[in-house]
């Protein structure tokens, strides 16, 4: 006798838990295969001498496995797709907090490299001349270094030669 | 005023007889302290944000009457000390710990749960015609996990003393000697609070709508809600976790935060802003949801541009994530992603611009009655235009360096918190008092003290406008003489408010009393919450009700009785 | 008024629906299937929570590996592969088991489901049974977060005296990563217990089995965070 209802739309009133669809088990072997060999190829190729590829390397590694765990073991494959929206989402604002923070992260030092100030002042306000770019090339240098003020006679790891 | 605009499932209206209210259903101490009913969890909430509010609003009070001359005097004879030197000493700290106290209890426990978690737990199942919300153990979990960490944090500052603001920037905050490892707890735990009501939302508005509640017959306000819960769900747990780092920085040193070993303070700023800039928005939409409500109902006019107004809430949730930086323009970031921050900052007006126009062209040719929930609505549109406008002061780079950490800010965003979010608070609780109470209360002493309200309030924050411009910095005791009058106007205006306010809370109460019995629908709206008896029954609704219009729809209401029952 | 009255048998009882619901069914949701919506919605929602708080501590990572890539590169050599390696494997192994437990309650096989809580439980344990060697290794050579850190200066490059972003940064960091996420596990084996309690009573089966899948869903997303943290904390090159 009673209507039900669900999300605003009117449904059979049936008791019984909606079909679900129960993936073969064969399909759980793969998975947990899939994530065994790749556990294993990561783990190869951290010893591997990729350069400066192997932290892609590592992250694309990482991204596939828990798109195997994510798809078939969280079921968000075929699953109420409201689900996959909620993750992705988080994700793209994951991706904001990143984005934005090295958005200045990595441009603390542009205006004054542009205006040719190499320095940083120290707590007595004297500016302590960079003799040396960290990392060789770009983008390396230690930007959160930067507001720190190294104690006299103590250079910062940035000063001395490295490698 | 018709005592039934909306047929529905009342119980007068389909049965001969009145079910007992929510209140009436059980009764005892118990009985409300375990309870899992949203109404009644919804009521302890609203207790308990104003008593937060009154806290730290005599706290304002206390430090507002020592500001009145320019040196100290009121906090030297509340401390004692053995000599002038460290009474001073100690009334400036006094200072520093009140206003602290003062912030972190508006903010944490009053602001951020004053209206979804009161009104939003009371009315959003109502709204959506649902039974309760879909996780009501949870809910209650949540209330008693807000009153811990509240507690803490009163503990933690009067208790041990904190003086850090509500901001705890690094490296004061890693460095003082005060609790900041237990005040940080405590928002910690209100965190957790906050993170469960939004989740609980969400999931009642995407699984608990009634029959034919399809999202364009939403409520603005739930829409203002759930945009909430999204920022809540969002945010939140970076708060949690940059508090972590916090604790953990002042126990193991970790060296994150401090430059000394390689850290960066700065980056404190993007953890917390991370999460507290959208956190202002958890504070203003569900005023916006209010006002919405508010307007509609008073002028008896369809909302002018519902989904605008709808949407341009989804909007403002995600691009309060994009604009954190504007907090941070004098505090060492790049110069370049202070202009990238300026630039995305003024993107955030253009929604709550569209929401603003809408409301003014929804009382464009409306029949609007001049009662206190629209006295509060039309005291909204005034005050929180002005704290928007002012914000865009400070988004702009250039004029920030010069009013940043001034009284400029203060006014700011005290015309926007409490202009804003207090007053449509103030317009919600007047609005759905019948319903929740089922009494009305005092309509003309209503009105007055909204003017009272109004006067105290401008009274207080304009002159901090003037006196920021001219360089009045925030958070100091004392100050030079040239600012004396500024102070005197904004003390003056402080007690204005406070009396209106106290009168408020006073006729409030009387009122759950002894009150005029009211209606199930004073003001004739259509939405869900007026379909049910006031106070509403237990379970809300008899029946499940069904919907088949929008909740605007006012004209039409007598005629085509659109909200039924099956 | 577009639908007619149900009629209410009796003294006016609170909602119309009693006699239907079946006993798992609280009574503010009309059927199973919007109950189980609303049960896991409410789950993934909670997982995005867990996310953006982890994000916080992966973006500290990140930018202590930005500043300081040598620091970083030579303090990982005192983390140990092999335990890594193994505790991944377990990892994912319990999420096998997990996920194997759900699909055995919606197919009503009992005992596969309680065997695979009770392997799910016992994998958890070896992962903080590794973790615990791990430790106390670390704690032997003095290789602890920020000023606790006594071991001398990993790399002759950072031999210097200042500390400035120096191998306790980077120990401080393992330290918060692998400790948050050591909780979730140790909070995982409690809930999961308490599931396992229920299965035994076999509360679970193809009609119910939302608890099942929640907790499920929670241990993958544990895993999921151990996938990143395994290639970023040990196999930093």
């Amino acid at each position: 006798m009673a209507t039900t209802y669900i999300r605003g739309k009117q449904v059979e009133p049936e008791m019984e838990a909606p079909h679900h669809d129960v993936a073969p088990m064969s399909l759980y072997w793969k998975v947990f295969g899939a994530l065994l060999v790749l556990t294993c190829l990561t783990v190869a190729v951290s010893y591997a001498d990729l350069g400066k590829a192997s932290l892609a390397v590592a992250m694309v590694v990482a991204v596939v496995k828990s798109t195997f765990v994510v798809m078939y073991f969280m079921h968000l494959k075929g699953d109420d797709r409201t689900f996959t929206f909620i993750f992705l989402s988080t994700l793209v604002f994951v991706g904001i907090f990143f984005g934005l923070t090295f958005a200045d992260l990595s441009t603390r030092d542009a205006v004054n490299s542009e205006w040719g100030y190499h320095g940083w002042a120290n707590e007595k306000g004297q500016i302590i001349e960079r003799t040396a770019p960290a990392h060789g090339e770009g983008g390396h240098e230690a930007a959160a270094g930067h507001e720190a003020a190294p104690t006299e006679g103590h250079p910062s790891p940035e000063a001395a030669p490295t490698h | 005023m018709a005592t039934t605009t909306v047929e529905g499932a009342l119980a007068g209206a389909a049965h001969d007889h009145r079910e007992p209210s929510y209140i009436q259903a059980s009764s005892g101490l118990k009985a409300w302290l375990f309870t899992i009913d949203h109404k009644r969890i919804g009521m302890m909430y609203l207790a308990s944000v104003w008593t937060f509010f009154f806290i730290a609003g005599a706290l304002a009070l206390l430090f507002r009457l020592e500001l009145l001359t320019p040196n100290l005097d009121l906090l030297l004879h509340l401390v004692g000390g053995e000599n002038a030197a460290m009474i001073h000493a100690k009334a400036l700290d006094l200072y520093n710990k009140l206003f602290t106290l003062h912030g972190g209890l508006m903010v944490f426990a009053f602001i951020v749960p004053s209206i979804p978690a009161s009104l939003g737990n009371f009315f959003l199942p109502l709204m959506l015609g649902a039974k309760d919300v879909a996780f009501p153990k949870l809910n209650l979990a949540s209330y008693y996990l807000y009153v811990i960490g509240a507690s803490v944090v009163v503990y933690a500052i009067l208790g041990a003393g904190l003086d850090t603001g509500w901001t705890f920037y690094t490296p004061y905050s890693t460095t003082t000697g005060t609790a900041v490892t237990t005040a940080t707890l405590g928002v910690f735990i209100m965190g957790f609070s906050s993170i469960l009501t939004g989740l609980n939302f969400i999931v009642t508005i995407h699984k608990m709508r009634a029959p034919g509640m399809t999202w364009n017959r939403m409520p603005l306000f739930l829409w203002a809600i759930y945009a909430t819960s999204v920022i809540q769900i969002l945010a939140t747990p970076v708060l949690a976790i940059t508090l972590l780092l916090l604790v953990m920085e002042r126990t193991l040193g970790i060296g994150i935060f401090d430059p000394a070993m390689g850290g960066d303070p700065v980056l404190f700023q993007h953890f917390f802003w991370f999460y507290s800039h959208p956190a202002v928005y958890i504070m203003i939409l569900p005023a916006f949801g209010v006002i919405s409500e508010i307007i509609a109902v008073h002028s008896k006019k369809h909302i002018f541009g519902y989904w605008a107004i709808a949407i341009s809430s989804v909007a403002i949730a995600i691009i309060s994530f994009l604009v954190w930086g504007h907090h941070m323009f004098v505090s060492g970031q790049s110069e370049f992603a202070a202009v990238l921050f300026s630039f995305l900052t003024f993107a955030v007006a253009v929604p709550t611009a569209i929401k603003v126009f809408s409301w003014v062209a929804t009382l464009y040719k409306g029949s609007i009655s001049f009662t206190t929930p629209m006295l509060y609505g039309l005291m909204f549109l005034f005050t929180f235009t002005i704290g928007g406008l002012t914000g865009i002061f400070l988004g702009a780079l250039a004029v920030d360096v010069h009013l940043h950490d001034t009284y400029f800010v203060v006014a700011h965003f005290h015309y926007v918190m409490m202009g804003g979010t207090v007053v449509a608070f103030l317009g919600g609780i007047h609005h759905w008092w019948p319903k929740m109470t089922g009494r009305m209360y005092p309509e003309t002493l209503g009105k007055i003290c909204s003017v009272i309200i109004f006067i105290g309030f401008n009274l207080t924050f304009f002159p901090q406008f003037i006196a920021g411009t001219q360089g009045m910095p925030r958070r100091y005791a004392t100050y030079v003489d040239q600012y004396t009058i500024y102070h005197e106007l904004s003390t003056v205006g402080s007690l204005i408010l406070g009396v209106g306010l106290f009168i408020v809370a006073i006729y409030l109460l009387v009122s759950m009393f002894k009150g005029k019995q009211a209606s199930d629908n004073p003001w004739g709206g259509a939405s869900l919450e007026w379909a049910t008896q006031s106070p509403p029954i237990e379970h809300n609704f008899h029946d499940t009700p069904h919907v088949d219009t929008d909740p605007y729809n006012f004209p039409n209401i007598d005629r085509s009785a659109s909200i039924g029952h099956h | 008024m577009t639908t007619t009255t149900a009629p209410h048998g009796g003294a006016a009882p609170p909602h119309g629906h009693d006699h239907d619901h079946p006993s798992f069914l609280a009574h503010h949701f009309d059927t199973p299937a919007q109950q189980e919506a609303s049960a896991k919605m409410g789950m993934w929602v909670f997982l995005a929570t867990e996310i953006l708080m982890f994000s916080g501590l992966f973006l500290a990572y990140a930018i202590a590996r930005w500043a300081y890539p040598e620091m970083v590169l030579e303090a990982h050599h005192h983390l140990s592969i092999p335990m890594g390696g193994v505790n991944t494997v377990v990892l994912i192994t319990s999420s096998f088991t997990v996920a194997v437990g759900v699909r055995a309650a919606k197919i009503d096989n009992q005992k596969l489901l309680q065997w695979m809580l009770l392997a799910t439980i016992f994998l958890a344990g070896c992962f903080l049974v590794v973790k615990y060697f791990e430790y106390s290794a670390k704690f032997e050579h003095g290789l602890l977060p920020g000023r606790f850190y006594t071991a001398d200066y990993i790399a002759k490059d950072l031999t210097v005296p200042s500390p400035l972003g120096g191998p306790h940064t980077f120990f401080g960091i393992y330290f918060l990563m692998t400790g948050l996420h050591g909780v979730h596990v140790v909070l995982g084996m409690c809930v999961m217990t308490w599931i396992y309690l229920r299965a035994r009573r076999g509360e679970f089966g193809p009609h119910f089995f939302t608890p099942v899948e929640n907790v499920g869903l929670y241990w993958h997303l544990v895993d999921l965070v151990w996938i990143f943290l395994f290639p970023l904390l040990y196999l930093v090159k």
